[in-house]
């Protein structure tokens, strides 16, 4: 086809921003993505395992980030964000603020500048687990390999020693914000979710007690390049965990906090609940639970999970978690509802299942859109040309996620063809 | 093209300090056949001036490159140079950063590594698109449901021309039979007209779609782009081509006859769909008598999430009953809804919907496990269920009972019909493949003329779902060219279905741009090579067709096979399978490969093990474990494939002969969770490996010197002990007595 | 298997605790937040979750000889935590009017004192009456309430009118009672124990402490509680003094009768105090638990106005003001009357059935120690 063909913005790099964007460059057109953090993958990269096929997210990501590499239809800009926004379908002007990265291209990724940092950070890529350096890399399969330095944290010229320290003349602490104008027809946003902020949920202790993780943090406690190796350990001293519960609707179809279904959290709890089988043979975990929530086929795994004898499946919402000072463990209180009893129990460790926020809570897109009362994008307000994917609308899985971006696509190249 | 060959060699990340570079420089010259000074050297190759050297080198005339730097899945705009052959030697990962520096065994690895390189680049050519003529770009969408008149639109709409075939007289499908649709826009509060009437008008006055209907596809041949449809209406056929197509055939409502345990049979016992139908002619009421209905039950999973009948969760039922327990309340307000559910499931943002639904003083629900429904007099029912919120085991009277039962693909019924078949004719079980035979063949939606079959294969587990394996790929298919999409693909609701169909349209418009310019389709959607086998030498054995998981390779009248070049995927499982080996791809054969293997040399002393790495997964889990400066055994040579199905068992000789000492494959994982990009490689790479024993034993050697391993790209961190274990039974076992022969 | 239990779902019923507050009550979804959150409810078979589904399914046979609806203190950390705004604590109240109208004989009367015209008819009544004896109209002098309405006339309406209460009330409990013990397959108990056990539940406040976030509601209710017991004294007192030892009103902190105006002004005091919390609190925890349905604010009126009108009778009589004083004065005998005959239909008929609910649970030793 070859009248005229606009290029495609994809604002948000995250696997739905990834697919959006490979699968509209392999239908023919050229485009670029902009993401907020340094690396490209989003929130996916946190995880260890994906549900149902237990099978790794880095998989994935290396297959679509090959298919960037070899594309030569997409451009990328890490660490940038879309300042402006004017125009119309088809003659988007978009202009992108290239956030600084002291780093520059000529990074080789050899980590001798982190070895010199001085700095240490609470690590936000392991929600705080552990600490990092203000000149670093999130973990082994990051994308683009190239480190980046924390200009918060960092000392600046002062210190220097990372400056010293690189062979690759890779540092460069005068980088200042950079605008990029771009001229696009079609804008697809893809700017994923936030977690629950649980220490919102005062009754479950979020955030006090030391031994109530969130599910992202287990996550990364599960994960091979996460803060433990991937060794299931509690956070309060270390220890291997040997019981472990797991509170459904942290936060979420909760309109005290989000009204809505966050979607995964009832398969990523199973998925969670296995992660911890596979490691201690012994351990036992406990789901409570309003409804299960395993659509379509996914309910396979639902009875893969619940046929494990060590694993229960308990109806009631857990409204109560205390901590035991003295060791650390976790007192849970609920309704098992369907003997009619109000049980109290002892966790090693307690998972709050936290819900889905979606991005643009905490940041809006900076043109005229409509959102709910949860912040969710409502797409009827969206213009021409403009178009929201997965978690923006609703709470939705990396599976729907994935649907959702590639239908997004041949929209977006609908407008981008004019 | 007359090939000009450049080496250049980094020295930086600390390949300098580790490899002694004037040796390896030597070695290159003497393998490129170039002098040992033209061997270009640099401390930071991928900066702007190393980059100039290779830049002024190919204005020169130099098409034919090896770098012997880091690996490849880094620096690749940097070391991108259209035109030329490039090969690149990952010295950095696979040397600098997992080996002892300046040791005779690290030297030897690195030379290796760049021998092997070169070779590659001395064996290979750069590709050229096969682009097939006469190609269409036609979009064929199966279904005028939700889904297939969402995928026509979108393809449409996106400047396709749209070729839309209807089983039924009417366009619309379930989604025309509604009386009303579960609210599609925040805050989910209201029951809202069925949308599909106005989908309908506009796809009717599209130009760019033409639409069949009662019709069916009596005959599909061909590959992408070439595709040529039998259409059979009313008796007559016409055969049309076009490029791609969409599957969106639907689903049946579960048969309600089977759930007579639930009362189905008795008559004021309905399904949802016969509710529908109901509200919308008017009232709700019971089918006995007439008379309008004030206890309405409402017992959810009928069917689904049942062991005995669906083992999966029908997804649009929760909110479907939700919806319906509205009609009888709108209908008739002194007029009760009871919902009997196992969990209600309104994921996301229906969860509101719920909210607002079951907010309605004749709206009851509880969580129940219904154990019966039986007669109460009247015509009236007793719905028995136990586990439910109200503390006990109980009996409520209901004077008409819904059930809401769940969908079945249409795919479901000619997947088992053709699974018997294949089961019945592997066991070899003449009578069951005759029974099977004379039953009632069910309706075939696509008719393939395909020899591995007429319908889209079934995957395991999936009940009769055309669905993806992958989560990350949702429109993978081993069917290039043929896209499911809405319920066929899994349960939805009929808004996902709208989604999932654009998802889909996407997918068919990419496949026949591909093929236009003669460019794979996903996974390899870059990779202009294709197979090119050398006919003369095919012996007819049909190994690759049987192999192919795509289907690629059909067989000619006389069972010679040929490619359908637009169904290959260009993963190499023919290549692999070939016993003459003779496929090959510009820059992948047997021959490259083969030879790559033979040019290392294991002396009487040294173990040498060559480890044959998918390049998906395996391949980036060596360079994780390098980034963390893992050691990696320095026996082991590292050889990428395309993936392990490509793997030819002649390579076994190759190395045995040559005095390697073992092979181990590193590969996806297989079964029924496989994550193999390519279906089934690694499996097939298995089942290769296990009568290679005969290959061993004519040889004289042990089997244990063959072995696959399973390693996902998360592994990183035990595939150096993977090896090392390997290693470590290799020496066990002791040295290939063929060394030095 | 225990054979299944025929339920049969009553819409009325869930309509009319709907329509008697608990309008929130189709909301919940069970999750059991509430039932966790409560910290007077026994563990086993814990309420209100189990509540909220029998009246969700307008069971209403399930509330017949149900003690855990009035187990509950209306302290509402349930509704402040539930997710679904669904209020378990206003439903549960409304759950109790709709259970005082199940035993409180005759039942019309349950209607009419919740309904609108009851304090005009009330009014009207005790007009008629005054009217009958004489005095209704601004007796000339001093100011002497006794001029308006006799002791003898306040004695010969107002016993009978709190002995009506009273009865109702406890024939209403002994039928609760008997449902409780049906209900929950009990036969005997300590009774002494758990009446003595019972009263030093209500005498310490103990369980209003454990709410969570109306935590004050301990102190307003333990105010109107003890103030009421003071008021009561007093009149007690004034009975005493009048009939036994004749010594006529009106009393003065400085005369004979001085005890019963110590009674009388703390009392007064504690109520003002009281009620005021109460309705503060109300207000305070609106956002999180609403302000309260008609049944709430009709005891919270009238005991009110009856504190008010009291006060404000005693300031413009000690002021001098006739017209007003007396006007005052009639406007609390009004509201004291309705009180009385409210007493077995309303809010305030807890005092019964809540106690006899306390009663029961250490009775059928349903209730295990923390």
């Amino acid at each position: 086809m070859s009248e005229q063909q606009k290029t495609v913005l994809v604002i948000g790099g995250g696997f739905s921003g990834l697919t959006a964007a490979v699968e509209t460059a392999e239908a023919g057109f050229n485009v670029v993505i902009v993401e907020k953090t340094p690396f490209l993958g989003g929130r996916v990269t946190q995880l260890n395992k994906y549900f149902p096929k237990l099978c790794p997210p880095n998989c994935g990501l290396e297959i679509n980030f090959k298919r960037i590499k070899n594309s030569g239809d997409i451009t990328f800009y890490t660490f940038a964000e879309v300042e402006k926004i004017s125009g119309q379908e088809g003659n988007y002007e978009v202009t992108i603020k290239q956030n600084p990265r002291f780093i520059n291209d000529k990074c080789v990724g050899c980590n001798a500048c982190t070895e010199v940092c001085p700095v240490e950070i609470s690590n936000e890529f392991n929600f705080g687990l552990d600490k990092t350096k203000a000149a670093y890399i999130t973990h082994n399969q990051a994308f683009p390999f190239k480190y980046v330095i924390d200009s918060k944290n960092c000392k600046g010229k002062a210190c220097a020693k990372c400056a010293e320290a690189c062979k690759y003349d890779a540092i460069d602490l005068d980088m200042k914000p950079e605008a990029v104008n771009l001229n696009v027809g079609a804008i697809v946003l893809a700017t994923g979710w936030d977690l629950y902020d649980v220490t919102k949920l005062d009754i479950l202790g979020g955030g006090k007690i030391k031994n109530v993780i969130t599910n992202m943090q287990m996550e990364r406690l599960a994960s091979p390049n996460g803060p433990t190796s991937g060794k299931i350990l509690r956070p309060s001293d270390g220890k291997e965990v040997n019981n472990v519960a797991f509170v459904q609707c942290a936060g979420s179809r909760d309109e005290n906090h989000l009204p809505y279904c966050s979607y995964i959290c009832c398969m990523a709890s199973l998925k969670q609940a296995t992660y911890l089988r596979e490691q201690y043979p012994d351990s036992k975990a406990q789901i409570f639970y309003i409804d299960i929530r395993t659509p379509g086929r996914y309910e396979q795994f639902y009875w893969k999970v619940k046929d494990d004898p060590n694993v229960t499946l308990t109806k009631g919402k857990v409204a109560k978690l205390e901590e035991d000072t003295a060791t650390g463990d976790v007192l849970l209180t609920a309704e098992d509802v369907l003997l009619g009893k109000k049980i109290t129990a002892r966790f090693d460790m307690v998972v709050l299942a936290a819900g889905m926020v979606p991005s643009t809570v905490a940041s809006k897109i900076p043109t005229d859109i409509s959102y709910t009362n949860e912040g969710f994008i409502m797409p009827a307000s969206l213009k021409k040309g403009m178009f929201a994917v997965g978690t923006l609308k609703s709470p939705v899985d990396v599976a729907r996620s994935v649907q959702d971006a590639t239908g997004v696509a041949i929209k977006s190249i609908q407008s981008a063809r004019r | 093209m007359e090939k000009k060959f450049g080496v250049y060699i980094c020295t930086g990340c600390s390949i300098g300090e580790t490899v002694n570079i004037e040796k390896l420089k030597k070695k290159s010259a003497r393998v490129a056949k170039i002098e040992a000074d033209n061997v270009r050297v640099h401390h930071f190759l991928c900066s702007p001036e190393g980059l100039e050297l290779i830049k002024n080198d190919i204005k020169e005339g130099v098409n034919t490159i090896t770098i012997g730097a880091c690996s490849p899945r880094v620096k690749f705009e940097e070391f991108d140079f259209p035109g030329s052959i490039v090969e690149r030697v990952n010295l950095r990962e696979f040397v600098a950063w997992t080996q002892e520096p300046m040791t005779d065994d690290t030297q030897s690895l690195a030379e290796d590594y760049m021998q092997m390189g070169i070779i590659k680049t001395q064996k290979g050519s750069l590709p050229e698109p096969n682009i097939l003529q006469d190609l269409s770009k036609t979009i064929m969408v199966i279904g005028g449901g939700m889904s297939g008149l969402s995928s026509a639109l979108e393809a449409a709409k996106a400047g396709y021309q749209v070729v839309l075939v209807e089983k039924d007289a009417e366009l619309g499908g379930w989604a025309a039979k509604l009386y009303k649709e579960t609210p599609r826009q925040y805050p989910y509060d209201k029951l809202e007209e069925p949308r599909i009437f106005n989908i309908i008008k506009e796809a009717e006055s599209n130009q760019n779609i033409k639409i069949f209907k009662s019709s069916v596809i009596e005959k599909t041949e061909g590959q992408p782009g070439l595709l040529d449809v039998t259409i059979r209406k009313n008796g007559t056929s016409e055969t049309m081509r076009v490029g791609a197509i969409i599957m969106a055939a639907g689903w049946k409502p579960y048969e309600a006859s089977k759930l007579e345990h639930l009362g189905y049979g008795k008559s004021n016992v309905i399904t949802n769909v016969q509710m529908e139908e109901m509200a919308k002619k008017g009232k709700i009421t019971r089918p006995s008598d007439g008379k309008e209905a004030k206890k309405v039950a409402f017992i959810q999973c009928a069917g689904s999430r049942d062991p005995n009948h669906l083992p999966y969760c029908s997804s649009f039922c929760c909110g479907t009953s939700l919806k319906q327990a509205k009609y009888v309340r709108e209908k008739n307000e002194d007029a009760m809804a009871m919902i009997f559910y196992k969990d209600i499931r309104t994921p996301g943002q229906t969860e509101l919907f719920y909210k607002n639904m079951q907010n309605d003083a004749g709206v009851l629900l509880t969580k129940a496990e219904v154990t019966g429904v039986s007669d109460a007099g009247n015509g009236n029912l007793y719905i028995e269920a136990e586990n439910t919120l109200l503390g006990e085991k109980i009996k409520v009277e209901a004077d008409l009972v819904v059930l809401a039962t769940g969908i079945v693909p249409v795919t479901r019924a000619p997947q088992e019909y053709l699974d018997g078949l294949t089961e019945a004719q592997k066991k070899g079980d003449e009578a069951k493949k005759a029974y099977i035979e004379a039953t009632p063949k069910p309706e075939f939606i696509l008719n393939l003329d395909y020899r591995q079959g007429p319908e889209l294969p079934s995957l395991e587990g999936a009940y009769g779902f055309a669905d993806s394996n992958f989560i990350c790929f949702q429109y993978e298919t081993r069917r290039t060219g043929i896209y499911s999409a809405g319920c066929v693909r899994q349960p939805m609701t009929m808004s996902d279905a709208a989604e999932d169909a654009a998802g889909a349209a996407l997918k068919a418009v990419q496949c026949v741009e591909h093929v236009a310019k003669g460019i794979a389709v996903h996974p390899r959607a870059w990779d202009t090579t294709f197979p090119d086998p050398l006919m003369i030498k095919c012996t007819s054995c049909k190994r690759c067709t049987e192999e192919c998981p795509f289907g690629a390779i059909d067989e000619d009248e006389k069972g010679t096979p040929f490619y359908r070049i637009n169904r290959c995927r260009r993963c190499g499982t023919c290549m692999g399978a070939c016993p003459e080996r003779i496929v090959s791809f510009k820059d992948f054969s047997v021959d490259i490969v083969g030879s790559m293997i033979k040019s290392i040399e294991s002396e009487e002393d040294e173990f040498r093990i060559i480890v044959l790495a998918c390049e998906n997964d395996a391949y980036p889990a060596l360079d994780s474990a390098a980034i963390k400066r893992q050691k990696l055994n320095p026996k082991a040579r590292i050889i990428p494939v395309r993936c392990l199905g490509s793997t030819n068992l002649v390579w076994v000789t190759d190395a045995f002969s040559k005095g390697i000492d073992g092979l181990i494959l590193l590969g996806c994982k297989y079964g029924e969770n496989y994550q193999c990009h390519f279906v089934k490689g690694s499996e097939l790479a298995n089942y290769r490996f296990s009568k290679v024993k005969e290959t061993l034993d004519k040889l004289q050697l042990e089997s244990e010197r063959c072995q696959l391993v399973q390693v996902s790209i998360s592994e990183y961190d035990q595939i150096p002990k993977m090896i090392n274990d390997f290693v470590e039974r290799v020496e066990e076992i002791g040295p290939n007595p063929f060394k030095g022969m | 298997m225990a054979e299944a239990t025929v339920i049969k779902p009553d819409l009325d019923f869930v309509k009319g605790v709907i329509e008697g507050g608990g309008d929130s009550l189709k909301k919940c979804y069970q999750c059991a937040t509430c039932t966790v959150v409560c910290n007077v409810t026994p563990d086993s078979n814990p309420f209100p979750r189990k509540e909220m589904v029998w009246a969700q399914w307008g069971l209403k046979e399930k509330f017949a000889g149900n003690p855990d609806v009035w187990l509950c203190h209306q302290c509402n950390d349930c509704t402040a935590y539930c997710p679904r705004g669904a209020k378990p604590g206003e439903v549960l109240g409304a759950i109790r009017k709709q259970t005082i109208k199940q035993y409180s004989s005759p039942e019309f009367m349950v209607n009419f004192v919740n309904s609108k015209p009851f304090i005009p008819v009330m009014l009207l009544l005790l007009a008629g009456l005054l009217s009958v004896a004489g005095t209704f109209g601004i007796p000339d002098g001093e100011i002497v309430f006794s001029k308006f309405a006799s002791t003898h006339f306040l004695q010969f309406v107002f016993t009978p009118a709190l002995l009506f209460g009273v009865v109702v009330g406890v024939l209403g409990v002994k039928k609760f009672w008997a449902d409780m013990k049906k209900a929950a397959k009990v036969s005997s108990g300590d009774m002494g124990g758990s009446i003595s056990a019972t009263t030093q539940e209500i005498l310490s406040h103990i369980k209003f402490k454990s709410c969570g976030v109306s935590a004050d509601r301990f102190t307003s209710h333990f105010l109107v509680f003890y103030s009421f017991i003071a008021l009561g004294m007093a009149t007690a007192l004034g009975v005493l003094y009048i009939d036994i030892l004749h010594i006529e009103s009106p009393f003065s902190l400085t005369g004979t009768g001085f005890p019963v105006k110590i009674f009388g002004t703390i009392g007064a005091a504690g109520l003002l105090l009281g009620v005021l919390l109460m309705i503060s609190n109300r207000f305070k925890n609106a956002e999180k638990v609403g302000v309260g349905s008609y049944f709430d604010w009709l005891l919270l009126t009238i005991v009110g106005v009856i504190m008010a009108s009291g006060i404000l009778s005693w300031v413009t009589r000690v002021a001098g003001i006739a017209g007003v004083a007396y006007t005052v004065y009639f406007i609390h005998l009004v509201f004291v009357l309705s009180l009385f005959v409210y007493l077995p239909y309303s809010k305030l008929a807890h005092m019964f059935y809540r106690s006899a609910a306390i009663c029961f649970l250490k009775y059928s030793g349903r209730e295990t120690r923390k």
